[in-house]
Order: C-alpha cells, then sequence, then structure tokens
C-alpha cells in the first residue's frame, strides 16, 4: 500500500514521524496559498488524487 | 477597469473624479492590493452568497465526528464541547495566503463559509436547500449535509432549547413578523474582556497557569471532610475550568500549525529570501501568541486575530466589538515611533491586512439574517478615537493609520465608528471626514460624552468602565470590562416595530402570518379620542416588546449549562474567578438592549391619525382601518392626504416631535419594567440595517401613507426619504428634541450629503460646524453618504463598473452592487442635504 508518508506533501512531525501534515499549494480564483491538514505517515495514498512519490534524497 | 486605462490615469485624476476606488488601487503597496483582491467576498448579494462561495463541509463533519464519537463519554457536557472545539482546531485544514503577514480564518479555505452544524437544525437545513453553496459535487455534499443534519436533529442548541421555551412566544418569534434572529446563546453579538485579555498582562499560557491553581485548590477543597451547597457547585466550577483550560490549549496548539506551515514553506518551498524572512517572522509570531503576551504589532494583531477565530468557532458571531487603536496602538507606538523597526508604510501594510483578515471572515448564516444584512456577513463595526477610563483623549497614532489603510483598502466591514469627543485633534476630525468624502460611509460619528452618560444611566456602569466602551454590534456602546462586557447579545430583541401601529389597526392579529401576534386591543373604530388610539399602541408596544425579551432572557438563563461558552469563558476574568461560565448572568452587570427596527413610522402615522382623524376630522378610524387593510386600493387621493397633509418627523415641526418624544417616553418607561436576568434595564435601540427592505412585504399599509411592499424608512431616527423638507439643520434639531441619556439606548441617523458641495478646505470647515450643531445638540450619532446620485445611477445601469462603490446602508456600510435594486432605491431617494 503506498502511504502519505512517500508523498512529496507530507512533512512529518519531528517528534513523532508517523504523523505530520500535508502540505499543498493551491491557486483559486483569487488568491495563491499554501495549505496543509493533519496526516499520519500511515494513511492510504492509494485513492488520493494528489500523491506524488517524494524524491529520494 | 482595463489595465492599460489604469495605469494611464493619475491618482489626481481619479480623485478629481471621485472615483475613489481606482484612485487606492494606485495608492497602495503592491502587497495589500493583491491582498484586497485576493478577499472572497462573503457578504449576500440580495439574499444569495457569491458565486464560488462555499459552506465549509470540513468543520461541519469534524465537529459531528467528535460529538458521535463522545455520545457514550461520561464527560459533562461543557467538557465535550471543549473537545470538539480542540477536535475542530487540531484537525481544520490551515493556509496562509501569499504576501500575507497575518494568518487565521474562520473556515477552512478562502471560499469557505464557516458552518456550525450544533447551533440549529433550522440552520443546517439551510444549508441543505442552497445549492449554490454546496461544494461541487452537489449532489454528494449535498448527501454528506443530509447525514450531518439528520445526526443534529433534536441535538442542536435551538432543538434543545425549544421545548423549554414558552410555546406561544417562539411561535410569534418564529412567524417572522416581529422579531429577526432566535434566541441563541451561541448565536449572536459576543462582547469581549479586552481589558482582561488584550492589555498586554497576560495571554493564554498565564491563564492556564491560573486555571491549574484554581482547580488544585478546589479539587482538595471538595475532598475534604465535609459537605456543603457549595461543595455541590464546585463540581460545576471544576468542569467550567477544565473545559476553558481543554480551549485555550488547543488554541495555542493550532497556533504552533500556523507557525509550523509557515517554517514549512520558508524551508522547502519559497525562493525569495525576503518572503522567506516573512514567512519566518510568521512562524516566531504564532509561537509567540496567543501563549503569551504580544512583543510588537505583528503579534498584537496575530494575537487579536486568533481570539476572533477561536470564538467564532465556538459560536456564530454576528458583531465584531472591539477597539483596536486602543488595544493595539501602544504597540503601533513602540514599533513606528519609540523602537522604529517598522516604518509608517510598513505598519500600513499591516494595519490594512488587519482590516483585510476582518473582511474574509463569514460564518453560514439564514437567509433571513442574509437579508437583514445585505452585502456584509455580520456588522463588523470597530470602534476607536474615544477617552481612557481617565476621561483622557484616547486617540493616537493608530487610530489615524487605521483611517488611512482603510481608504487604501475600501473594504465594506468591518467599518469604523469613531467616538467623537470636544478633545479631539483637528488632525484627527480631518481624517474621519476624508474617509467620508472618499465616500466609504464611515466612520460614523458617536458622541462620546452623551454614550458614556448613557451607559451609566441605563445600566449602572461606573463611570471609568463606561469610558471603555465599544460597539457591540452597529451601535451599541458596551464596556469592555470584567463585569461590564456582555458575552451575547442574541439578535431576536429586535423587534419590527411598525408592526406595533399597524397592530392597533388589526386588534393584534397579523394578516401576514395569519396569528394572533400581538394584544387584543378593541376595535380601532371604536377609539373615540387621541389617547384611547394612543393607549392601544402603547399596548401593543409593550406586548411586542415583551414576547422578545422573555425569550432572551430565557435562553440567556439557561445558556451557562445548555449552551456554554468554555473559549470565551476561557478569556474573561470573571469566569477564570468564579469557574461560572461567562454567560452565567450572576457574574454580570448587564447590557441588553432591544434593536428597534422601523419605528419612525409609529411617530408619522401617530401624527397623521392624530392630525386627520381626531383634529380635522377628514376621516374616521373606520374609514381608515377599510383603507390599511384595502393596501389603500382605489383611495389614492386619501393616501397622498396622509402622505402630504401630516406632519411628518425631521422637519423641526413641534407637532410630530413631540409625539416621538411620547413614543419614547413610553419606552424607556417600559425599559425599566423589562429586566435581564441580570437584573437590569432593557432600552431600545432604534435602528434599520436593512431591516427596513426585509420588512417591506411584510409589514401591511399604515396611516403614514405607506403601502405593503415600499420599503421601510432606512434609520432609527432618520426621517422618511424625502419627506424631510426643511434642510439639514431642521433633521439635527428635531433628533436634538430627544434625550439621547435617557430617551433610550442609542438612535441611528443617516444623513446623506453633496460629495461636490464638500470638496476642498471649504467643504470641511462646512461639515465641521455641521458636526459642532450635531454634538451641540446632544445627538449621540450620526452617519454620511457622499456619493452622487449621478455615480449611483451610474452603478445601476453598470455594475460592472462599479463593482468598488460602498455606501452606508443603516449602521453598516455595503458595496452598492451587493445590496438588492429595493435598497439602492431607497439609497437613492433619500434626501442629499445641502450644508451651509
Ligand atoms: S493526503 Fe495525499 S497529498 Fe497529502 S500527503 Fe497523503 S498522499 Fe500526499
Amino acid at each position: 500500500m503506498t502511504t502519505c508518508k512517500e508523498c512529496k506533501s507530507f512533512f512529518p512531525l519531528e517528534n513523532d514521524q508517523t504523523k505530520g501534515d500535508c502540505v499543498q499549494r493551491v491557486k483559486d480564483p483569487r488568491q495563491a496559498y499554501y495549505q496543509s491538514r493533519p496526516a499520519k505517515a500511515d494513511d492510504d495514498a492509494g485513492a488520493c488524487g494528489s500523491f506524488q512519490k517524494k524524491q529520494k534524497t | 477597469m482595463a489595465q492599460a486605462a489604469l495605469k494611464d490615469t493619475s491618482v489626481k485624476e481619479f480623485e478629481k473624479k471621485q472615483e475613489w476606488w481606482w484612485a487606492a488601487e494606485k495608492k497602495r503597496s503592491k502587497r495589500l492590493d493583491y491582498l484586497r483582491k485576493a478577499i472572497w467576498k462573503k457578504g449576500a448579494i440580495g439574499g444569495l452568497y457569491a458565486p464560488g462561495v462555499k459552506v465549509d463541509l470540513e468543520r461541519a463533519q469534524l465537529h459531528t465526528q467528535k460529538a458521535k464519537e463522545m455520545e457514550m463519554s461520561p464527560d459533562a457536557y461543557v467538557i465535550k464541547f471543549a473537545k470538539m472545539f480542540a477536535h475542530i482546531l487540531d484537525n481544520k485544514t490551515i493556509f496562509i495566503t501569499d504576501h500575507a503577514q497575518l494568518v487565521g480564518y474562520t473556515g477552512s479555505l478562502p471560499h469557505t463559509m464557516g458552518w456550525d452544524p450544533s447551533a440549529a437544525s433550522i440552520l443546517n437545513e439551510e444549508a441543505f436547500n442552497d445549492p449554490t453553496a454546496i461544494p461541487d459535487p452537489v449532489d454528494v455534499n449535498q448527501k454528506v449535509i443530509r447525514e450531518i443534519n439528520n445526526y443534529w436533529i433534536g441535538k442542536t442548541d435551538l432543538d434543545k432549547m425549544m421545548p423549554v421555551f414558552d410555546m406561544e412566544d417562539l411561535m410569534k418569534m418564529l412567524s417572522g413578523s416581529i422579531g429577526w434572529g432566535v434566541p441563541l446563546a451561541r448565536g449572536g453579538y459576543s462582547s469581549k474582556d479586552y481589558e482582561y485579555i488584550m492589555t498586554g498582562k497576560r495571554a493564554f499560557a498565564a491563564i492556564i497557569d491560573e486555571l491549574d491553581r484554581k482547580i488544585d485548590e478546589v479539587d482538595e477543597e471538595v475532598h475534604q471532610p465535609g459537605a456543603n451547597a457549595e461543595i455541590s457547585k464546585a463540581y460545576d466550577k471544576l468542569n467550567n475550568w477544565d473545559a476553558m483550560k481543554i480551549t485555550l490549549e488547543a488554541g495555542i496548539r493550532i497556533a504552533k500549525r500556523y507557525a509550523r506551515l509557515a517554517r514549512i514553506i520558508a524551508e522547502n518551498f519559497e525562493e525569495d529570501p525576503k518572503r522567506k524572512e516573512e514567512l519566518l517572522k510568521i512562524a516566531q509570531t504564532c509561537e509567540r501568541v496567543p501563549a503569551h503576551p504580544p512583543r510588537n504589532l505583528q503579534e498584537s494583531f496575530q494575537y487579536d486575530i486568533f481570539i476572533q477565530m477561536m470564538s467564532r468557532t465556538e459560536a456564530i458571531e454576528g458583531a465584531w466589538p472591539s477597539r483596536p487603536d486602543y488595544y493595539h496602538g501602544p504597540y503601533y507606538d513602540k514599533d513606528v515611533n519609540i523602537d522604529k523597526t517598522l516604518t509608517r508604510e510598513e505598519a500600513l501594510d499591516l494595519v490594512g491586512e488587519f482590516i483585510i483578515r476582518a473582511a474574509e471572515v463569514c460564518q453560514f448564516k439564514p437567509k433571513w439574517t442574509r437579508e437583514g444584512l445585505q452585502g456584509i456577513d455580520g456588522t463588523w463595526v470597530w470602534t476607536i478615537g474615544g477617552v481612557d477610563r481617565n476621561g483622557k483623549d484616547a486617540c493616537n497614532d493608530l487610530t489615524v493609520a487605521l483611517m488611512q489603510a482603510a481608504r487604501l483598502v475600501r473594504v465594506a466591514n468591518p467599518t469604523l465608528s469613531f467616538r467623537w469627543h470636544p478633545k479631539v485633534k483637528d488632525e484627527v476630525m480631518r481624517e474621519i471626514f476624508e474617509c467620508n468624502r472618499q465616500g466609504l460611509g464611515y466612520p460614523n460619528m458617536r458622541n462620546d460624552p452623551i454614550l458614556v452618560a448613557n451607559t451609566m444611566h441605563w445600566y449602572g456602569h461606573p463611570i471609568e468602565e463606561a469610558r471603555l466602551w465599544a460597539n457591540q454590534a452597529c451601535l451599541s456602546p458596551c464596556p469592555t470590562t470584567k463585569h461590564g462586557f456582555q458575552p451575547m447579545r442574541m439578535a431576536n430583541a429586535t423587534a419590527n416595530c411598525a408592526k406595533i401601529i399597524e397592530y392597533v389597526f388589526t386588534s393584534g392579529f397579523d394578516p401576514v402570518v395569519n396569528m394572533q401576534v400581538g394584544a387584543e386591543t378593541p376595535d380601532v373604530a371604536t377609539f373615540k379620542n387621541f389617547e384611547e388610539f394612543f393607549a392601544a399602541w402603547t399596548l401593543q408596544m409593550q406586548t411586542i416588546f415583551s414576547i422578545l425579551v422573555r425569550a432572551v432572557n430565557r435562553a440567556r438563563t439557561l445558556a451557562p449549562t445548555m449552551t456554554p461558552r468554555p473559549f470565551l469563558s476561557g478569556v474573561s476574568e470573571r469566569s477564570i474567578e468564579s469557574g461560572l461560565d461567562t454567560l452565567d448572568p450572576s457574574i454580570e452587570r448587564g447590557n441588553s438592549w432591544i434593536t428597534a427596527f422601523t419605528w419612525v413610522e409609529n411617530v408619522d402615522s401617530l401624527a397623521a391619525v392624530k392630525k386627520l382623524v381626531f383634529e380635522d376630522k377628514k376621516y374616521t378610524l373606520a374609514q381608515l382601518k377599510e383603507a390599511l387593510a384595502k393596501n389603500w386600493e382605489g383611495l389614492e387621493e386619501m393616501r397622498l392626504d396622509f402622505v402630504k397633509n401630516a406632519p411628518k418627523w425631521g422637519n423641526d415641526d413641534d407637532y410630530v416631535d413631540d409625539i416621538m418624544l411620547r413614543c419614547l417616553d413610553e419606552a424607556a418607561k417600559f425599559s425599566k419594567v423589562l429586566k435581564d436576568p441580570s437584573g437590569n434595564n432593557w432600552p431600545i435601540l432604534p435602528e434599520n440595517v436593512s431591516g427596513n427592505i426585509h420588512y417591506a412585504n411584510i409589514v401591511g399599509a399604515l396611516p403614514n401613507g405607506r403601502r405593503l411592499g415600499d420599503a421601510l424608512y432606512d434609520g432609527g431616527i432618520s426621517p422618511g426619504p424625502g419627506l424631510d423638507k426643511k434642510g439639514p439643520t431642521a433633521v439635527l434639531k428635531s433628533c436634538g428634541k430627544i434625550d439621547h441619556i435617557t430617551g433610550g439606548r442609542a438612535f441611528l441617523l443617516n444623513q446623506r450629503l453633496s460629495p461636490t458641495q464638500l470638496a476642498g478646505e471649504k467643504g470641511y470647515q462646512l461639515w465641521s460646524s455641521y458636526i459642532r450643531t450635531w454634538a451641540d445638540l446632544g445627538i449621540d450619532h450620526i452617519q454620511f453618504n457622499m456619493v452622487d446620485d449621478a455615480t449611483l445611477r451610474s452603478a445601476q445601469k453598470d455594475p460592472e463598473k462599479y463593482q468598488e462603490v460602498i455606501v452606508r446602508v443603516a449602521g453598516y456600510s455595503a458595496h452598492f452592487v451587493d445590496v438588492s435594486r429595493k435598497t439602492q432605491d431607497n439609497i437613492i431617494q433619500r434626501t442629499v442635504q445641502g450644508l451651509g
């Protein structure tokens, strides 16, 4: 199963890598912004249309 | 306007043409321009939300999810409620807009409107039934809403409260004929204890420490050998304190989420070093506040925004009581004048953005509210100027900066309300004039010495507290102090007063809603003299006011247990100290008022009856009763007699002005009979928002010559549009006959002035002397429209070109194109007063 932790948008918490935030760039008709909502590292990314594979560093 | 044309035209040329909105666009910084245009306009346009603005399902889902999860939990309701609040803050989507320096929004995304599903099923059904506001895909999300609504049926605040109200009163009120809104303690106007929370002495972390001390102390006490009534009460206090703590801790956590997001953007996405620096500043700011008191202007504004966001997560707030120059002014002074860490331009950017952050706020509202508040989400009337607790002039550099920023961002909401007093400096007066001359319709003018005395007269607030007042909604002063602030003023104590005179003719039967609403006074045709007629009027007035007040009193009495507000309590000294919910009437001095919509119709109608029926004997009451029942149909000549040949308020005519005074006197006497749950009075406050249009089809024909469907008069004590024929001084003289201290709570007066006449220094001098007359007459309020007919008519013809024209509607401003045609016409109809 592909999970959020493999996604470019996932930013884990420093003190607890199992939790983090899904941070995305959005442009709506009036403004551009970054949005963030809580995500878990092991959340299923299979059904997420915004999944982008994280580049290995 | 095409970009090329905007570029080629100079600021001066735009100003000369009085196209202030284009001038502002050219003058403001790039950042402010971006942020101003980034606002999703949330005020309903003629009752409907603008395309693209959607109900926030996320919050409703989070709220519902947590409520379901805790159904079987043994927690007290207040704790459960606090946990729902925390769950929303911990899990909602947050965002940071490009170029922004301040963060925090009520909804999850910029185009969303916060929707609280726990308030009222009738509101939830409106969400379900408004496909224009449901996010795409509508069919799928309508099902989501259905599920949410089904869960909350019987569990919302209003659903729970309904069975414990008097059903007859409730039905009369909900009929929509005499009142406006519902009696909910989590839906209305919340003043705040700014003296506790906004003076830099403490913030959330210190309050949490204080709560811990209280909890430990009382927890220890209740477990000592012994038993008594105090111990029983202590359990509730412990729950309240725990709940407050849960909400404040959640408040600190969400700020940290914003800090983290700002750092993530700075470190992973942003390439511009200047913006990176700004993002890191946002991060530092949100790590500091609301946990700790602010140290600079940005932190101070941010702290305020967070408090407002949290309070609006807890309740549906329809107003924004605040005093921004008073509480943020010291930080402005420190940053700009003392430490010089901000230039004036940088500070102006922050002030402008602070206004914008408020302008974008919206919570989903029912249609009747949207219709009554056309073009805006709520009355965000920010109070500026005034005096400090010792009576010294409180104006500061931020007072001026707020007005300058308002002219640059030109939003219709928030508006500014200026507390005028004799010590205000000329430079400040010029800024007020300039905002009005540039067509903002604000600041309105409030007569501070009169209103301080009024606040003391009606409620007994001590003078030092009365001096700290801020508008609780459009017009009603409320101290921002421990016992003075009113945590909730429910909008349903808003009386559609034109019904008073209407019911005299129908013996209290309402033909629109087809039910007996008013008192069953005798058949009007049997009254032999004006005194009998006036006695029936008085009884109808007392009956309507009582129905509305009883419901509010009931809701406020039950609120601490049924609809508590742990967050608002957590930022209120009296709750921290007592362990009681801030809605508990026993710890509030009381600051209730009845908003009197459509008041002046009574005065003109009574004058017409007195003159044409009882004195001239041209018509009998039976004839008049029949004419009104027929909506004057086939009786145009008679109707015009009532319009033209009866004295009208606003012309310095004692005949009708004395009737105004008599009506107010009756209301004032009864205001002291009515008591709120704190034991204090219920004075009336004549004003209208856009209720004069909302009620046009609800109020029947009236003896002032009005027909069913005609717009009602626009202001609390404004003369009927076009009926003030003797000029501006006569209007002021009529209004000045009212005792603005003892006659009622406050009185809204709309005036239209000519922008051409008021151009230049001569214009300022004319306006200044007009204001001096206004102040000398002891009138508590005045506001201006200074947009000429030609511009307004052009805006009606070509709305696209005039999107940014702002007008004063009633206690608030709105973009002209966002109000209904009927309201637009009503504004144009108002007499343009020539001064001098
Ligand atoms: S929710 Fe989607 S976009 Fe967000 S981190 Fe998970 S997979 Fe990525």
